[in-house]
């Protein structure tokens, strides 16, 4: 086995572990007790939140902002197809076709600079600055150089070794950085659903 | 920073940290998208004010103290000492800049409960003793006086029974009562302590209410505050002593059903808090002066004339009773039962900005020029409606609305909803 890929999957395995702790942590802190009568439909709720909640004509950070939306939808749809092709890679399942490769990667170039351009707001931005700390570019400069790494190595297998040192870092931050969001995202939508659904305020009325 | 006092902060984070808190903690990815979400930001303009700063500053203490990433590299993980630049400006942010509106946690791109975390972040400040004084005095009335205004029993009966006297004259009968201290009644009512001090109208308009409803309640001259400012300050104990108040008073007089008086923050801490802070199941059911208008409407109890408040008339959405309780429609329901005519501020109910007056800001006299400010949101909201009267039921709102409308100059009348629907009566001669 090559040692670019024995770190890739050892990289793997400290990220997986790592999350996996924190999974763990979250599951084993328990909700908090609830003792007041609901007025609501808690699954509805919950349901809501993964759901219609999430569409972009309920949100202001979407419908706002919507050329930063887009950016980051496309984005995170490349960061996951990255992830997932890190998957058929390290596992040899099987080979990608050139021509799907070729058309795979140049998307992902898309979704790169959609990366590269939500770092630079980053940079530009007064008020987003001002937010940020150094978590706040390294995830975001990680993140957008794998998705570009998985391109290149896409386009050109000149490009295996520093395509896996990339992905190894960002798995190895993933756990570390915001990137975690990865996880915690997914409680903090039912935490919501949950809340807005006791109190009967989601799924919303409709108003005659 | 003495670290006893700093320990002090930190045991909020290190005690029993349920799996909500651990979450929140972990999820906010700073995009600043909340940022126009939140009055404060919309009104003030300035990069402090962004919603996601607010739980930065807990969430990076919580990551400098106990992660261990935190601990080993706190510049790469954005972990932040606990020291005294950061505690002054959690109290400037968390308690002056914060009503806890919710407005940005239905916006938030990822779902973080922001409040959730401010009010952590003031339990923090809370065990730290770095509460702002003025919103600390209030708390303390309530826990030595029974009420947050620090109203004499005396005093209180004597409007009370100065109320009842216009009651008994306006309805032409004898029978006509305010109620208080009696045993075994079907509703035990509570109020604002503004009401009696600054709005006794208001208690009379409920009493006309339920008059007309023939209902069959009592008003306590002890314990009636529905207010909770511990809500407010982040000392759950003292929260959950105010919240024993009212309902060690309803078990004293045998009371089967308590009303929430018109008041949000109230209602929520004593509904939706209440129980967690006195760690006990409520074994009496408990609705919102809302509910129970709205009920009276619908099962016919009392008899509306739309056409006796004639005027357009507005809602603004209390926070605590709509995003955050779900009384979107009971509240519409009433005013459509009782005005002619009614028109939507932009944007309204759930989507509602706050007044300004949320989260103890009206009783931190320190932040007075701040809140009007974040107040001119909700005024250039009023406008837009072209609305002669804005109703709401909560207190705290109507005080806010009133030092709007003073400010901002918009002519409107601001009514509770027991004001506005007890304009409407139209009173039954059995009764």
């Amino acid at each position: 086995m090559k040692w670019h890929i024995i770190i890739a999957l050892a990289a793997l395995a400290i990220s997986v572990a790592m999350l996996l702790i924190q999974l763990i942590k979250l599951i084993s802190a328990g909700k908090p007790k609830d003792l007041s009568k609901g007025s609501g439909n808690i699954s509805a709720g919950v349901a809501y939140s993964y759901t219609k909640a999430m569409s972009p004509m309920e949100k202001e950070s979407a419908y706002l902002h919507l050329p930063t939306y887009a950016a980051g939808m496309i984005y995170h749809a490349g960061i996951f197809a990255s992830l997932l092709l890190f998957l058929f890679f390290i596992s040899s399942l099987f080979e990608i076709p050139k021509g799907i490769g070729v058309i795979a990667g140049a998307i992902l170039v898309i979704s790169g600079l959609c990366g590269l351009a939500i770092l630079l707001k980053r940079f530009i931005n007064a008020g987003l600055r001002s937010l940020s700390g150094a978590d706040d570019y390294i995830s975001n400069f990680l993140t957008t150089l794998a998705i570009f790494a998985t391109a290149a190595f896409l386009l050109s297998e000149q490009a295996e070794v520093p395509y896996y040192l990339i992905v190894s870092a960002l798995l190895l931050w993933i756990p570390v950085g915001k990137t975690r969001h990865l996880l915690y995202f997914f409680f903090a939508r039912y935490h919501l659903g949950y809340f807005f659904g006791k109190r009967g305020t989601w799924p919303p009325k409709s108003l005659k | 920073m003495e670290n006893n006092i700093k320990e002090k902060g930190l045991d909020v984070l290190a005690g029993k940290i349920d799996n909500k808190l651990l979450t929140n903690l972990n999820s906010c990815v700073r995009c600043g998208l909340c940022a126009e979400s939140c009055m404060f930001f919309k009104a003030l303009n300035e990069p402090k004010y962004i919603p996601a700063r607010k739980v930065a500053l807990v969430s990076s203490v919580y990551r400098r103290y106990f992660t261990l990433s935190g601990k080993i590299a706190p510049a790469l993980v954005n972990a932040k000492e606990l020291d005294d630049h950061t505690a002054e400006e959690m109290v400037d942010l968390l308690f002056g800049a914060c009503t806890m509106c919710g407005r940005c946690v239905k916006h938030c791109s990822i779902g973080v409960d922001i409040p959730y975390v401010v009010r952590k972040g003031r339990e923090m400040l809370a065990a730290m003793d770095m509460v702002p004084a003025t919103l600390q005095a209030t708390v303390d009335f309530a826990l030595t006086t029974g009420n947050n205004m620090g109203i004499p029993e005396e005093e209180f009966t004597g409007t009370i029974s100065w109320m009842e006297e216009e009651l008994i004259d306006e309805m032409g009968d004898e029978k006509a009562r305010i109620p208080l201290n009696e045993m075994h009644k079907e509703i035990f009512y509570t109020l604002n302590p503004r009401e009696p001090k600054f709005f006794p109208l208001s208690i009379s308009a409920m009493a006309k209410i339920f008059y007309a409803a023939n209902e069959n309640w009592t008003l306590s001259s002890k314990f009636y505050d529905i207010t909770n400012y511990g809500f407010f300050n982040g000392n759950k104990a003292q929260a959950g002593q105010i919240a024993g108040n009212l309902y060690d008073e309803i078990h004293r007089l045998r009371g089967k059903k308590m009303v929430l008086g018109e008041c949000g923050h109230g209602s929520r801490a004593n509904r939706w808090e209440g129980p967690n802070y006195l760690g006990k199941e409520y074994d009496f059911e408990m609705i919102t002066a809302v509910e129970l208008i709205s009920g009276y409407i619908k099962q016919g109890r009392i008899k509306l004339d739309k056409s006796l408040n004639k005027e357009l008339v507005t809602i603004h959405d209390p926070c605590n009773l709509v995003r955050n309780g779900g009384l979107l429609e009971e509240i519409r329901h009433i005013v459509s039962s009782s005005c002619a005519s009614f028109t939507e501020m932009d944007p309204h109910g759930n989507e509602n900005f706050c007044c300004g007056g949320g989260g103890g800001f009206l009783a931190m006299s320190e932040y007075n020029d701040r809140r009007i400010k974040i107040g001119e949101i909700k005024a250039e909201q009023i406008k837009k409606t072209g609305a002669k009267i804005v109703v709401t039921p909560c207190h705290n709102c109507v005080d806010q609305l009133s030092q709007l409308n003073h400010t901002y100059k918009l002519g409107v009348k601001i009514k509770t909803i027991a004001e506005l629907v007890a304009d409407a009566l139209v009173i039954r001669k059995n009764n």
